[in-house]
């Protein structure tokens, strides 16, 4: 009979299925080697934790988050398994406060009205803001024949309104004597949608150019130009149309091959470094309390070889109230993170190692989470 | 062939109408072709993208698959800018949560189509099946906002792999309750009258004449229904966070699923990524394909026996 036949073989099918979950393996040592050498090398985890950890937030850090937990600690504490979703630093706290993660990576600080349902979530513990990442933003182009730009605020606020439109403007002209400039069209490329970048580049350029920027720094692209999603997209729309400028992390920059600006912050052009960027960091001055470690960033720096716009993502975790194992995991993960060592080397990646008085502090709030 | 047609459809129009016979046949030959054009054009229209896209996806993703640790291995320890790993991790979270979704879905939608065709007297049955047209039209965003609001919200669960089967199930109940009703129709009512008329009650008729006889059609069903749900995307992205490790629990915990590992890698512009984009686009695609072909294999060789 057909039906005892079909249910046979749909029943071996389902079986099958379920058998299948025991062939699979997630040891990929043999061919993880390149990228993550650096990173798994040069630091050991201290003492590894177990279990699952699970974060989401912040897409300006992850590829330092890929680098740090899949080739680096991973490869260390082969029992633990650390996932990190990045759906936007918003979509993180939010998911982080509803008790969904066990902790968020954010651009930004946990907002005041986030502090509250933040303690709830901790089970009435405060949650802190761990400055973990610090990346540079890069005013990246892509221009035929020019590898060596300078700009200043103003006249970056300027393009990105679209009162400056061609390269060969006196005004950029004025910042690069012995640069031969085309008559290319400036195409500004933005980001779509609420962006930490945006946030970011946007205070930058309020606070240092007021008078050409006179909008408030904010996550909405006030300016003109075309609007791509996410910081992959404003990359690759650069790399594809010569002329084409934008503001995107360092590491995308990168990754598209794309030319870097040097930024004039008032004392002379500054190249993009992970040292120049550093500078600009250790300038930031805290406005958490204790352990709560949210920064806020000097802007308008003026010191020699510090280039001026970054921007500190942030791990919002629970100050207590996690259960003991998923402590002790993300104790043991974060202090790798923050370790001078795993900081320097992603360098590689376009990334600004955190400045040691910050990271000092980082690891004393680490070893206070309980 | 089509001139020869015309040539025989005027017979009774030329003994009807007065018209001069050979313009009548000349411009009926020319809207004929006309309309030939038409139709071949959209068929060819139809068919470009979708061809385009196979040929596309096979293309860029065939790259991959050959590799034993493709189908062997999970992301875990990879990055963007490491080649090599699998996307085992992906496939059978996507098999676990189809499989979850259709040991749920199955049972209620194989009942209600019972109802449906079998006690189809009264209100309920009208009911049932005025909901079931609903569901049809639902868009997955919404199922997925529903569960996120009911299961996670209000019940207070966390996310996880079952939470996408739960949205998934009510996404694939209106499949299988209507290709079971259908399959249910066609079984002749002679069947049922010659158990009824041996003092066969009615329940035990559904159950060893009735179900039997359609049995393969609902299996078709029930495989075309989960062939649609297992690229659904929209659910994954509400309902569970990305894992690059291999997760098989579906009640706690990051599971991947092949659209989520899609979705995540879509956004890099690095080389390895990239490929592994298109690698998991095929893999989805294969995966569906599959079970299209088993659902038409089972339907072909073990047909309603008359």
């Amino acid at each position: 009979m057909t039906f005892w036949k079909t249910s046979r073989l749909l029943t071996i099918a389902a079986v099958g299925a379920l058998a299948l979950t025991g062939c699979g393996s997630d040891d990929n040592t043999s061919t993880a080697a390149p990228g993550g050498a650096a990173a798994s090398s040069s630091t050991a985890a201290a003492d590894c934790g177990t279990g699952t950890l699970n974060g989401e937030g912040s897409s300006a850090q992850k590829n330092a988050m890929d680098q740090v937990s899949q080739t680096g600690y991973l490869a260390q504490c082969p029992d633990a398994t650390i996932n990190y979703n990045a759906t936007g630093s918003g979509a993180g706290r939010k998911q982080f406060t509803g008790g969904q993660v066990d902790w968020a990576g954010s651009d930004s600080a946990l907002k005041p009205e986030e502090a509250t349902a933040a303690a709830t979530r901790c089970m009435g513990n405060p949650a802190w803001n761990l400055p973990m990442v610090a990346g540079p933003i890069a005013i990246a182009y892509k221009l035929d024949g020019v590898t060596d730009l300078t700009l200043n605020a103003e006249v970056a606020a300027k393009i990105f309104q679209g009162q400056i439109t061609t390269w060969n403007d006196p005004a950029i002209a004025a910042l690069n004597s012995g640069v031969t400039l085309p008559a290319t069209p400036i195409s500004v490329f933005f980001r779509t949608g609420t962006s930490g970048t945006t946030e970011n580049f946007t205070k930058y350029l309020h606070a240092t150019a007021p008078d050409a920027w006179t909008a408030d720094g904010s996550g909405d692209w006030a300016g003109k130009g075309e609007g791509r999603e996410g910081s992959a997209g404003v990359a690759q729309a650069v790399a594809g149309a010569s002329g084409g400028i934008t503001y995107v992390e360092w590491s995308f920059a990168q990754d598209n091959k794309l030319n870097v600006a040097k930024v004039d912050n008032g004392a002379g052009a500054v190249e993009l470094t992970g040292e120049s960027a550093g500078k600009t960091i250790a300038t930031a001055t805290q406005v958490g309390t204790g352990n709560d470690l949210a920064l806020k960033i000097d802007y308008t720096t003026k010191e020699a070889g510090a280039y001026p716009i970054v921007l500190v993502t942030y791990e919002i975790v629970c100050s207590k109230g996690l259960d003991a194992d998923k402590t002790k995991l993300l104790k043991s993960f974060l202090t790798y993170f923050s370790d001078p060592a795993t900081q320097t080397g992603l360098q590689d990646i376009g990334y600004a190692p955190l400045p040691a008085e910050v990271s000092t502090k980082v690891k004393t709030a680490i070893a206070a989470i309980s | 062939m089509s001139a020869l047609d015309t040539g025989h459809q005027t017979g009774p129009l030329q003994r009807a109408s007065s018209l001069a016979p050979s313009q009548g046949l000349a411009g009926r030959a020319a809207r004929n072709t006309v309309a030939t054009v038409v139709v071949v054009l959209a068929f060819v229209i139809a068919v470009i993208p979708l061809v385009w896209i196979i040929l596309t996806v096979l293309q860029k993703g065939a790259a991959l698959l050959p590799d034993a640790s493709w189908w062997l291995n999970s992301q875990r320890g990879i990055t963007p800018r490491i080649a090599g790993g699998g996307a085992y991790h992906a496939i059978i979270g996507t098999i676990l949560q189809a499989l979850a979704t259709a040991v749920i879905a199955v049972p209620i939608g194989i009942f209600a189509a019972i109802l449906l065709v079998e006690y189809s007297a009264g209100r309920l049955a009208r009911v049932v099946s005025f909901t079931v047209d609903i569901l049809s039209g639902l868009p997955s965003i919404v199922a997925a906002l529903f569960i996120y609001a009911f299961w996670i919200t209000t019940l207070g669960f966390s996310r996880s792999g079952f939470a996408v089967s739960l949205a998934l199930v009510l996404l694939m109940i209106p499949v299988v309750v209507r290709s079971t009703e259908e399959m249910l129709k066609l079984v002749p009512n002679e069947l049922r009258e010659a158990s009824f008329a041996l003092g066969v009650p009615k329940w035990k008729t559904i159950v060893r004449i009735v179900l039997p006889t359609a049995f393969s059609g609902i299996v078709t069903g029930v495989l075309l229904g989960l062939a649609r749900i297992m690229g659904e995307t929209a659910p994954l992205l509400i309902l569970v966070g990305y894992s690059q490790s291999i997760n098989t629990n579906l009640f706690s915990g990051n599971m991947a699923a092949l659209p989520l590992m899609i979705n995540n890698d879509r956004q890099q512009a690095l080389e390895p990524a990239v490929e592994r984009v298109w690698a998991a686009a095929l893999t989805l695609v294969l995966l569906v394909l599959v079970l299209n072909i088993a659902g038409r294999l089972i339907a072909r060789f073990s047909s309603v026996k008359k």
